[in-house]
């Protein structure tokens, strides 16, 4: 009970308490077999994105001119995949907004139907994981009246229905997206309008720019039928409501395209530019030049990584045609010299898939490539090259034949469909050179390219 | 052997047999008044009990002989009292407290004395109406007001306390006492798993705690105390309802203590939403014309626990179960790739693909905690404790989980405290904890790891007359296990040189395999802490301290074998197991100096007046750090690895996308400083306090340690009556420019509170409803503690009301 034996006690647990240890650290480092890793991009992390993705040329659906057929062919080795009946025969044919299905419009049927090319991609979120099956018929379909215009922007695809003044069916747009064609959704997002139109529509994310009739007292169109305004409405519920409109901007308003920054439409004195500011578009006019020679511009081309806008003008029943340059920015217009050959006449233009080159392909069997050159600013579009597709005697084009072509949207190619050779051609636009024909037992009328377009 | 003895000396112990006898007494102020419900306690026997509304209480039989009595009630000093007790008597005792200016709150169950006022080494408990008063969403910013205590504000959605300087894996938060296992430790945007709101106290230990936490508190302990596992039945409880307007927030919380018979119930909640917080300036220096709010600073959490226990006459038992969901926005977290604006056209693209990221945190805690007194020769109480905690914090980028953080802890903690020993008491800690800690996805910078701890301490006291003395050491085994430590062949490069040879760079990518080196890393660390302290009460109502210590830390797994970018500080972080090579393929290799023990050497200098009209306490500290596991821009930069899909189009290198490497190593660093806090009660109602803190954080060999807090003062006056009540508050950072070579000078500020409560009576229910104004200048207030101080300060001008109710 001594208070020195206590502390005693006491120092003796300190001490052996620190004596068990002091301060001491050891490390132990084992090397183990190392991990070799090829490097095809620079993250480990898509390595992963490749097992889901499919490397693959595309699809080709090409449609019979003188049945109902649509045939479709795989572009890695050229194979007829399957051949579907269409409802209709004289159909006109285009892709939907992602390219995955052939999308068929019989403006006379009022039906627009659907072939799933078998190839899409859908966004996993942690991947992008890419499929690749047999194409089918879709069950999906669209009705309304006189389907004319349909054009894909931004995964959405717009269907304009002109509408009919005698039964008194007004002009509808019907927005769907490849989703909604593949699950054949029930609720499609509208747009109905009170009076017929030959009209034009674009969808932009929850927007929808389109084309607007106004009374024919009111209207500044020559001809009625075409819509002299643009109004751009907004999606609530499945349905639009126009938010803002520029009424009577545009006489006789005919074609339209958009990039990410602007909408330009072709007007008979004009056209007209449109630019979304602050949520808020804001209109431009760029009048028509003299080298127009009185023709209006009534078709205009755009890609979303070029800034220039192609415009069209050209004589109804075939008369040579005027390109012209739109910079929608600086409001100018100026013509293209394409350096026609005598009496051609295009039948088909567009970009190719990244914007490089603007495609003109005419009826004497030409496909004119233009590329665009920076001078003083500006990018000046010229002929680059004429590649000659066909050697056939025109002559014996089947009556009411063409030549027609589709752009691959994942590599420099385009693809020529010709009703007299009956093939269609496989075009390298960086080497000009062909580099793959594929043969048909019947006459093409017109093809489009399938598949997962190279992401932007 | 050890216990054999130990037992033969217990048994020399043993007390005479004595006759029982009461001690009856009544507790009065300083006027001679009664005072009602002061709380008397006898230590050494583990009993305590409250003073009638008459200040007069009776303690139940005990055996004669010598007792310190402990009698404290809020607002007055606490008083140590030794009294004489002799068979059958029956003696009516008067014991007068002195009135203390500053708040006296007792650290819970620590084994030895623990108050501001009392220990050697400083303390702060942050409880009652103060708590209440100061807590906000995140731990940091709830103890910031506490002298010695900074925090390191993240844009409102994490905080972390900086206790003289320091923080991350030096400052060990607890719950309950338990580690509170979350990832706050290793990084700034991590936030912490503890909520204040429903909490009763948080304690703060400046200064080395190793002696009672361990390894992970060489600087210091915040341990946030509920009632969630209740050692009685009364029932009480309270809840509280508050928006404030600067974030929009709406903060709903309550907890409930009651039970029957043997049984004690708790739960507690709180439901917590805010929106993105306004700023008096664009939160970003860079760009002044922005919006003034804090892009991604929402938060919502909410938490919900229950517990119960079983009352024993001389103890209890219970266990609680946590849950507590927090999601929150983290701002400055965007893996930005910028791309080059004559790109016009990917604009739209880029602007809306930039990534706000998110942070999901859920934490499921079990908590068993026990006290027994045990009328045993040699042992006087039981304390138990043990924890089992899984933690899962998800940050989410774009809807996908971009890292995923985990933590699963298991923790044992028995404290046995001895009859006194020769006057001396005190007790042995066991301490056991084990951590699986693992991180997977692109922020995943640490490899996965296992520490395991387990340690021995000890810690007496003992009164030698006007001295108090302090004595503790403490001994641990820790050991770190990482099976998989990762070495990636880094082409970090050098910003000057890449220019020129960009391509050459890129190829080397692209082209040839690279090679990780892959290590099974085992370590085992003996830390040894030892503390001494003295207070003396050299007059009365005034008492001087000094502690002396030297505690020790096993780095963490972060410090030792990160390798990987950290989005949360914008670093590329190499641990200090790694060193630069001067090798051409690989610019780090594994270190050939030795991973050794951080060690503090710290004295602490305190003198306190404790009672009277002024009470204050000054601290001065000067803490030696060998060791000193800190880290250096190597001047490499390397990738973060956060692209994500598309690949760039443009061949230009982007060095957005790089952050520069930061390589801890160990070096030797002084921290010095103060804390001083003075108080007085001008008149009954009238109080007016003064509090500064300072820390010089540099290394020994010179250079500044970064995000140090800079030089504060503030006041605080405050007017109470019985139903109302008002503070304002004035506090000033000074400018800070002790900068380290990457840090910017930050501008000083000055920040003004307010709070007005008023309480009443409703339904026999007391309640208090207040209004609260916090930065009411609406001062621009960057923290240069913050890693986010040139994007986020602190929130501006905000007005909040709120309602209080308790029974």
């Amino acid at each position: 009970m001594n208070t020195q034996t206590k502390l005693t006690f006491l120092a003796a647990a300190i001490s052996s308490v620190l004596l068990t240890g002091c301060g001491d650290a050891e490390t132990t480092i084992v090397e183990l077999p190392p991990i070799e890793e090829e490097h095809d991009h620079d993250e480990g992390e898509e390595h992963n994105h490749d097992e889901y993705e499919i490397d693959s040329a595309g699809r080709l659906s090409v449609t019979d001119a003188d049945s109902n057929a649509l045939a479709i062919f795989d572009l890695d080795d050229n194979s007829l995949l399957d051949t579907f009946s269409l409802t209709h025969s004289g159909s006109a044919l285009t892709h939907s907004a992602d390219y995955r299905f052939a999308v068929v419009t019989s403006r006379a049927n009022d039906l627009v139907e659907f072939i799933d090319g078998g190839l899409w991609r859908e966004d996993h979120v942690e991947h992008l994981h890419d499929y690749e099956e047999a194409p089918a018929y879709s069950d999906f379909t669209l009705a309304g009246s006189r389907p004319t215009h349909v054009d894909g922007h931004d995964s959405q695809l717009a269907v304009f229905y002109d509408g009919d003044a005698d039964s008194g069916i007004p002009a509808s747009v019907q927005v769907v997206t490849d989703t909604d064609i593949a699950a054949e959704t029930a609720e499609v997002n509208t747009l109905t309008f009170n009076v017929n139109m030959h009209g034009v529509a674009k969808p932009v994310d929850d927007m929808l720019i389109a084309s607007v009739r106004r009374d024919d007292s009111e209207t500044t169109s020559a001809n009625p039928i075409l819509p002299d305004s643009v109004g751009i409405y907004h999606r609530h519920d499945g349905d639009y409501e126009q938010e803002q409109l520029f009424a009577g901007e545009c006489p006789d308003l005919h074609g339209a395209a958009l990039n990410d920054e602007h909408v330009v439409f072709g007007c008979s004195d004009g056209v007209l530019v449109l630019h979304a500011h602050d949520e808020e578009y804001e209109s431009l006019k760029v009048d028509n030049i003299d080298e127009l020679n009185g023709m209006r511009i009534g078709t205009v081309y755009a890609h979303h990584d070029v800034e220039t806008f192609i415009g069209i003008a050209s004589q109804h029943g075939g008369g040579s045609a005027v390109l012209t340059a739109i910079d929608p920015e600086l409001g100018e217009m100026e013509a293209i010299d394409w350096e026609p050959e005598t009496n051609a006449h295009p039948v088909s233009y567009g970009f190719s898939f990244d914007g490089e080159h603007f495609l003109i392909l005419d009826d004497l069997g030409y496909l004119s490539v233009l590329s665009a050159h920076e001078h003083d600013d500006h990018a000046h579009w010229e002929l680059e090259e004429r590649l000659d597709i066909s050697d056939a005697d025109l002559s014996l084009m089947p009556e009411g034949g063409a030549f027609s072509m589709t752009i691959a949207q994942n590599a420099a190619e385009v693809y020529v469909a010709d009703p007299i050779a009956q093939h269609v051609l496989v075009i390298d636009l960086e080497s000009g050179e062909t580099t793959g024909d594929i043969e048909l037992d019947f006459v093409p009328s017109a093809v489009t390219w399938l598949g997962i377009a190279e992401a932007h | 052997m050890k216990l054999n003895k130990l037992a033969i000396v217990m048994t020399m112990l043993l007390p005479g047999i004595s006759q029982a006898a009461e001690i009856n007494g009544q507790a009065l102020n300083q006027n001679g008044q009664p005072l009602a419900k002061a709380e008397i306690e006898i230590e050494s026997l583990n009993v305590s009990v409250t003073a009638d509304d008459n200040g007069y209480f009776s303690l139940p039989s005990v055996n004669a002989c010598e007792y310190v009595l402990h009698i404290h009630a809020p607002g007055y000093a606490h008083l140590h009292e030794t009294i004489e007790v002799s068979d059958n008597s029956s003696e009516q005792l008067a014991f007068r407290l002195e009135r203390s200016p500053i708040e006296v709150i007792d650290v819970i169950a620590a084994p030895m004395h623990m108050s501001i006022m009392e220990s050697a080494s400083p303390v702060n408990v942050l409880g009652g109406e103060t708590l209440r008063r100061q807590q906000a969403a995140t731990l940091g910013d709830t103890l910031e007001k506490l002298p010695g205590v900074q925090s390191n504000f993240h844009g409102n959605v994490a905080s972390t306390p900086i206790i003289r300087g320091l923080s991350g894996p030096r400052v060990l938060i607890a719950q309950n006492g338990l580690d509170v296992s979350d990832v706050s430790r290793v990084g700034p945007d991590h936030s912490v798993a503890s909520e204040a709101s429903t909490s009763q106290q948080i304690e703060v230990l400046r200064g080395p705690a190793t002696l009672f936490y361990g390894s992970g508190a060489i600087g210091g302990v915040v341990n946030v105390v509920d009632g969630r596992v209740p050692s009685d039945n009364d029932t009480r409880g309270e809840w509280l309802l508050e928006t404030d307007s600067v974030n929009n927030q709406k903060l709903g919380s309550f907890n409930i203590t009651t039970g029957a018979g043997d049984l004690g119930v708790y739960a507690d909640g709180y439901w917590r939403e805010s929106d993105d917080y306004d700023t008096p300036v664009a939160p970003d220096v860079d760009e002044p014309d922005a919006a003034r709010s804090v892009e991604n600073s929402a938060e919502e959490s909410n938490g919900f626990t229950v517990g119960a226990s079983y009352l024993l006459d001389d103890g209890y038992v219970g266990i609680a179960v946590e849950q507590f969901n927090r999601e929150y926005g983290i701002p400055g977290h965007t893996h930005g790739h910028e791309e080059s604006s004559d790109d016009e056209h990917d604009h739209e693209h880029t602007e809306a693909e930039e990534e706000q990221v998110f942070a999901d945190l859920e934490q499921t805690k079990v908590q068993l905690l026990g006290e027994l007194s045990v009328n045993s020769n040699w042992l006087s109480s039981i304390s138990f404790r043990a924890g089992y905690t899984d933690y899962e914090h998800a940050e989410i980028e774009e809807g996908v989980v971009g890292t995923l953080f985990e933590n699963t802890t298991s923790e044992v903690r028995i404290e046995l405290m001895h009859t006194p020993l020769a006057d001396w008491q005190g007790g042995l800690s066991l301490h056991y904890k084990k951590s699986e800690v693992a991180a997977q996805g692109e922020e995943a910078f640490t490899p996965p790891s296992d520490a395991e701890m387990v340690a021995l301490a000890l810690m007496e006291e003992r009164h030698f007359g006007d001295f108090l003395v302090q004595l503790g050491a403490r001994v641990e085994r820790v050991t770190l296990d990482a099976p998989e430590v990762l070495l990636p062949q880094l082409s970090a490069h050098d910003h000057d040189e890449a220019a020129e040879d960009v391509h050459d760079h890129d190829h080397d990518h692209e082209a040839e395999s690279s090679v990780t080196r892959v290590f099974n890393v085992a370590q085992e660390f003996t830390p040894v802490s030892l503390s001494a302290g003295v207070v003396w009460d050299f007059t009365p109502g005034y008492n001087a301290a000094i502690s002396v210590s030297r505690a020790q830390r096993a780095p963490s797994a972060s410090e030792l074998l990160s390798f990987g970018p950290h989005i949360g500080t914008s670093t590329y972080e190499v641990g200090a197991l790694f060193a630069l090579s001067g090798n051409e393929d690989s610019a780090l290799s594994l270190s050939s100096s030795a991973i050794d023990l951080e060690t503090s050497n710290n004295i602490d200098l305190t003198l306190r007046k404790i009672s009277g009209d002024v009470g204050f306490v000054f601290n001065a500290f000067y803490n030696q750090v060998d060791n000193y596991y800190y880290q250096v821009n190597t001047g490499l930069f390397a990738e973060s690895g956060h692209d994500h899909g598309d690949e760039e189009e443009s061949e230009e290198h982007d060095h957005s996308d790089e952050l520069p490497v930061y390589l801890f190593r160990a070096a030797d660093a002084i921290l010095h400083g103060f804390e001083a806090q003075v108080a007085w009660q001008v008149t009954d109602e009238f109080k007016a306090q003064f509090f500064s803190d300072y820390v010089r954080a540099r290394l020994k060999d010179g250079g500044d340690l970064p995000r140090t807090p800079p030089l504060r003062v503030g006041t605080q006056l405050s007017y109470q009556t019985e139903s109302l009540s008002a503070h304002l508050d004035i506090t000033h950072y000074a400018k800070q420019d002790r900068i380290d070579a990457s840090e910017t000078v930050t501008d000083g500020y000055t920040l003004v509170d307010a709070f007005v409560a008023y309480d009443f009576n409703v339904m026999s229910q007391d309640m208090s409803v207040y209004l609260k104004g916090t930065n009411l200048t609406d001062e621009e207030a960057r923290v240069h503690t913050s890693f986010l101080k040139d994007i986020a300060p602190r929130p501006g001008r905000s007005v909040g009301v709120g309602l209080r109710g308790y029974f």
